[in-house]
Formats: C-alpha cells, sequence, structure tokens
C-alpha cells in the first residue's frame, strides 16, 4: 500500500522550481508553483525524457511543464498530455506539506 | 590480515587509498592501472540521458555513495543453489560473494594440461606477468565511460579462465558471484583466454542472496577465441530486482575460431549491457542468444554490437524477451562491417512478447557497412498474448497461469533451441517460470 513519504522541508523547493525526487525507487517530478505543490512521474509519456530538466508554463492555462527532449506539455493538476507529440497522460501524486516536510503518495 | 576497508568506506579518495593499501600484493603495473583509471574516473561525469546511448536508461537515481567498496576478507554465504550447474558434471568451479573469492576448485587433471581456472584477485599475483598482457590488450576499453573507469580502478572479484594451445576440456567449468547486505558491491572483471584450437564451456551466474538489499554490480567480461578454438559461455544475470547492474563485455573472436555466447537476463532494477563481439579472423563465427524477462518496474537495456573486421565470418543474434507489469527492455542492436569484412554473413533479430499493457519495449536495429559483398539481415517484432491462445488452453482445463507459462515457454522456444547445453535450457525454463505470475485482465 502506498503512503505518504517524505521528499524534503519545503525549503528546498523554491518557487517556482521543479526538481527530481526519488519516492519508493520511482523518479517524481517535484513542482512547486504558485504557491502550490504538483508531484507528477518524470517520464514523459512520449519518449521518456526527464520532464523534472523542462521549463515550466505555471502561468498558463491550465499550469504545465513542457518536456525538455521534444516539448510535450502536461497539465500540472491531472498529468494530461496537452500538445503533441505526447498523447497519453503521465500520472500524478498526492503532495502535501506537513511541519514544513513535503510529503508524496505515489498513485498507483 | 587487517581489512582498511570498513563499513563506512566509500568510493571517494580515502576509500581508494584503502582499497589499494588493502591489495599491497597485486603487481606494480596493476597498482599503477588503478591510478590512472581511479583518476579518470574522478575527472569523468557519470553518463547522462543527453548521451544517445544513454538516452533510454534513467540512472539520475543511481546513488554511488549507497555502495561500498568491498571489504577483502570474504565470508562464505550459503546462497541457494546455483541454477547452471544442476546435475552437471563440473570441470571446476568458483565463488564468490559481494567481489570476493570464497571457493575455487579445478579438477586435477584439467590443472595438469595447464589450464589456469579461478579468482582473477589470486590469478594476478600468481600469474601477473601472463595477465598483464591479458590486461594491456584492453578488450574493453578501460575509459569507455565512468563505469568502465570505476571498475578499472575498484575491481576486487572475478574469473580468469586460460586454456593452452590445443586443449581441450569437456566438463563444464562454473562460477557464481552473489551480493549480500544492503549496500554491497560486485565490482568485477572476468577474463577468459583460449589459444589456438583450444575448447571449453564456461557457465557463469549471478544471484543475490534475498530479494530486497540493494546492490550493485559493476563489471567487465573481456573473451579472447583464438585461431580455431571454440568456446561456449553462459551468463545468467539473476541479481534481485533491487540491484544496479552495469556492465561492459566484449569477445574477440580469431580466424576459424567459434564462439557461442548465451545471456539471460533476469533480474536487476536497472541493467545498462553492452555486449560486443568482434569477428577479427578470417572465417570466425559468433552465434549470440539473448533471453530476458522482466517483471515490476525492471528496466533492461542491452546495446549489443556485431563487428565484422575479416572476410567470411558469420554473426547470428537473437534476442527474445518477455515483459510483465511496467517493466521496460530496451535493445540497440548493430552490425558493424568493415571493409575487409567482404562475404560476411550477418544477422540480428529481436522479438518482444508483451505480457500487459503497461510494459515497454525498445528495439533499435542498425547496420553500418563499408563493404560491398554482404549479406546482413535485421528483424525486430513486438507481440502481445495471443487472448484466444489463453482461452483455448483454459477451455482445455489449463488454468489462466499454466496457460500463459505455456505461451511464455513456447515463446522462448526458438532462443532454447538454439542453446546446445541441456542443463542451461532447462535452468533458464526453470527460472522463468517461476517469474511468470497470473496475466492482469485486459
Ligand atoms: S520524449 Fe518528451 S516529448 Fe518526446
Amino acid at each position: 500500500m502506498s503512503e505518504f513519504i517524505p521528499v524534503g522541508p519545503i525549503t528546498d523547493f523554491a518557487d517556482p522550481s521543479s526538481t527530481l525526487v526519488e519516492v519508493d525507487d520511482e523518479s517524481v517530478a517535484l513542482i512547486h508553483a504558485a504557491g502550490s505543490f504538483y508531484a507528477l512521474d518524470d517520464v514523459c509519456t512520449h519518449d521518456g525524457g526527464p520532464l523534472s530538466d523542462g521549463p515550466l508554463h505555471e502561468d498558463e492555462n491550465p499550469p504545465a511543464i513542457a518536456c525538455p527532449r521534444h516539448g510535450a506539455k502536461f497539465a500540472l493538476t491531472t498529468g494530461a498530455a496537452l500538445t503533441m507529440p505526447a498523447t497519453q497522460p503521465t500520472r500524478v501524486h498526492e503532495v502535501k506539506v506537513e511541519d514544513g516536510q513535503v510529503l508524496v503518495k505515489l498513485t498507483v | 590480515m587487517t581489512t582498511a576497508i570498513s563499513n563506512t568506506t566509500k568510493f571517494d579518495a580515502a576509500g581508494f587509498e584503502a582499497l589499494l593499501a588493502e591489495r599491497a600484493g597485486e603487481p606494480a603495473w596493476l597498482t599503477e592501472r588503478r591510478k590512472v583509471s581511479w583518476q579518470a574516473f574522478e575527472a569523468a561525469n557519470w553518463p547522462s540521458s543527453k548521451d544517445e546511448e544513454w538516452m533510454r536508461t534513467d540512472i539520475r537515481l543511481f546513488k554511488l555513495d549507497a555502495f561500498k567498496p568491498t571489504a577483502g576478507v570474504p565470508v562464505a554465504i550459503a546462497g541457494e543453489q546455483p541454477l547452471l550447474s544442476h546435475g552437471v558434471d563440473l570441470g571446476g568451479r568458483v565463488e564468490s560473494v559481494n567481489g570476493a573469492a570464497t571457493l575455487s576448485e579445478l579438477d586435477g587433471e584439467i590443472i595438469a594440461k595447464g589450464v589456469v581456472f579461478g579468482s582473477l584477485s589470486e590469478a594476478v599475483t600468481q600469474h601477473g606477468d601472463r595477465l598483464q598482457k591479458a590486461f594491456d590488450r584492453e578488450v574493453v576499453s578501460p575509459t569507455y565511460d565512468r563505469f568502465a573507469m570505476l571498475n578499472d580502478a575498484c575491481w576486487t572479484g572475478g574469473v580468469v579462465l586460460y586454456v593452452p594451445k590445443g586443449v581441450r576440456i569437456e566438463k563444464p567449468l562454473h562460477a557464481v558471484s552473489r551480493l549480500s547486505g544492503a549496500g554491497a558491491t560486485d565490482m568485477t572483471k572476468t577474463i577468459v583466454v583460449l589459444e589456438e584450437g583450444a575448447e571449453a564451456t564456461l557457465l557463469m551466474e549471478s544471484a543475490s542472496t534475498d530479494a530486497e538489499s540493494a546492490g550493485l554490480h559493476n563489471g567487465t567480461i573481456e573473451i579472447v577465441v583464438g585461431r580455431g578454438a571454440k568456446l561456449r559461455y553462459v551468463n545468467l544475470q539473476n541479481w534481485n530486482n533491487r540491484t544496479w547492474h552495469f556492465a561492459h563485455q566484449k569477445a574477440v573472436v580469431g580466424k576459424e575460431a567459434q564462439l557461442q555466447w548465451t545471456i539471460g537476463a533476469l533480474g536487476a532494477r536497472l541493467a545498462k549491457v553492452n555486449q560486443r563481439v568482434a569477428l577479427a579472423g578470417a572465417d570466425a563465427e559468433a552465434q549470440v542468444n539473448g533471453v530476458m524477462f522482466t517483471q515490476g518496474k525492471q528496466h533492461l537495456c542491452y546495446n549489443t554490437h556485431q563487428h565484422h573486421e575479416a572476410p567470411y565470418c558469420r554473426s547470428d543474434l537473437l534476442y527474445k524477451n518477455a515483459l510483465q507489469d511496467s517493466s521496460r527492455t530496451v535493445w540497440r542492436g548493430m552490425i558493424q562491417v568493415d571493409e575487409a569484412g567482404q562475404r560476411t554473413d550477418a544477422y540480428q533479430r529481436n522479438d518482444n512478447l508483451m505480457l500487459a499493457a503497461t510494459a515497454r519495449a525498445d528495439s533499435i536495429p542498425g547496420l553500418e557497412i563499408e563493404a560491398d559483398d554482404v549479406r546482413c539481415t535485421h528483424g525486430s517484432t513486438s507481440g502481445r498474448v495471443d487472448d484466444t491462445m489463453i482461452y483455448y488452453a483454459m477451455s482445455r482445463g489449463y488454468t489462466r497461469q499454466e496457460a500463459v507459462r505455456m505461451i511464455v515457454t513456447g515463446f522462448f522456444q526458438q532462443v532454447f533451441d538454439r542453446i546446445t547445453i541441456d542443463s542451461v535450457r532447462e535452468a533458464l525454463g526453470e527460472a522463468i517460470g517461476q517469474r511468470v505470475q497470473d496475466l492482469p485482465n485486459q
């Protein structure tokens, strides 16, 4: 069963930023943007690009992150693929902040 | 002997000094070589997804600091029975735990023929000069990437097999490497040299003593098959699914020589292996067989390379992969034919059987041909398990799991048929059967 796993103090994650974190052996892109935290699989569904290395588009609607490889955009809230060449959504995970710690719970 | 390497030692400058201190009995040329490679390692970066070869294999979660150079005092661990040697009359065997030899045996009559088979660590102190030549040959380049540099600087384990000219060893030789405990490392070099007309069968396998401990294997395998020599070589990678496995492997096959190389890849959290065969003398022949079975979140990446440097050579590569769950395999295969490689006959093929919609297999075959009179063919297929086949088998009274197991076994049959050693075929079939789970309904 998956549970909330601490990934670091809130001060480790500037706003805005995206960081690769390890949660239960998986690569997760942790994004801090406009005061909110988001967690997505750090794997682009087009061809496996590392999402956390890509540019943030936090001011767009919906807020998104783009893959550094070929530019596919994914919605931070839902993981939906917003632009080509990705067509499949990436997984999103629950995030919460408690006592200054950021915690992520993997979606299984 | 006191051990300079403690549990807190890391792969840093102090850890490297401790490793050298512990291995003070090694020949000077080797110590010097380690130092050069260590310097190269310190100056280099890890490969990244920007490198073509690593684009599909993400190692950002790999942290070398989680692993320690192996302490040199071997502790024999009662592991499970090795798979490949089951029921085989062996001519010799070597066992190691965390890169330190725990057992080394060789039949007296084989020793009498001048064969050397045992732990490389021991051999470098006993046969240092002869081995220096093998090291100098650099079949695998010690500067290929940061993993190769680290291996060349810090290896502790591994096996050496030397078969003199004209000597034929009938009985197979066997080696098993085990990883035991969290943070354990198997940093090994394997060196195999068959002189002209020699013959041997070498079975090697790996295993973890428990399913949970994260381990690291960083190894090289260097094989030289001399003129007219014949080697059958089997390598079964069966670590637990939390082990990082990095390997550079290369065989150089001489004039009229034959190599049959079978790889089984079942374990590892992430594996990145370069497997290369060079057909270096006219009329050389290499057959490469690969069997992969993955599950969970495993990621196995194999880069194969068939290099035709001489005329009239044959190479034939077949990799078959079956994937469960959200596991992933990457196969990149290259056939390279030099201008001198006229009348080459080369083949490469990779078939993937997808047992779950969430699994993913990438096959990237390639050809690079400079000769004009060659026959080079390649192919790749990917397919799902056929539901009607399962339905049919179930209607005949098999459970779903039995049906899947039969289909998977049938899928691998083509590569099993090529493996000429009975025990190996059985062991692979057995190991895969154990790993087949029920297919999710999809
Ligand atoms: S890999 Fe991400 S867009 Fe192609």
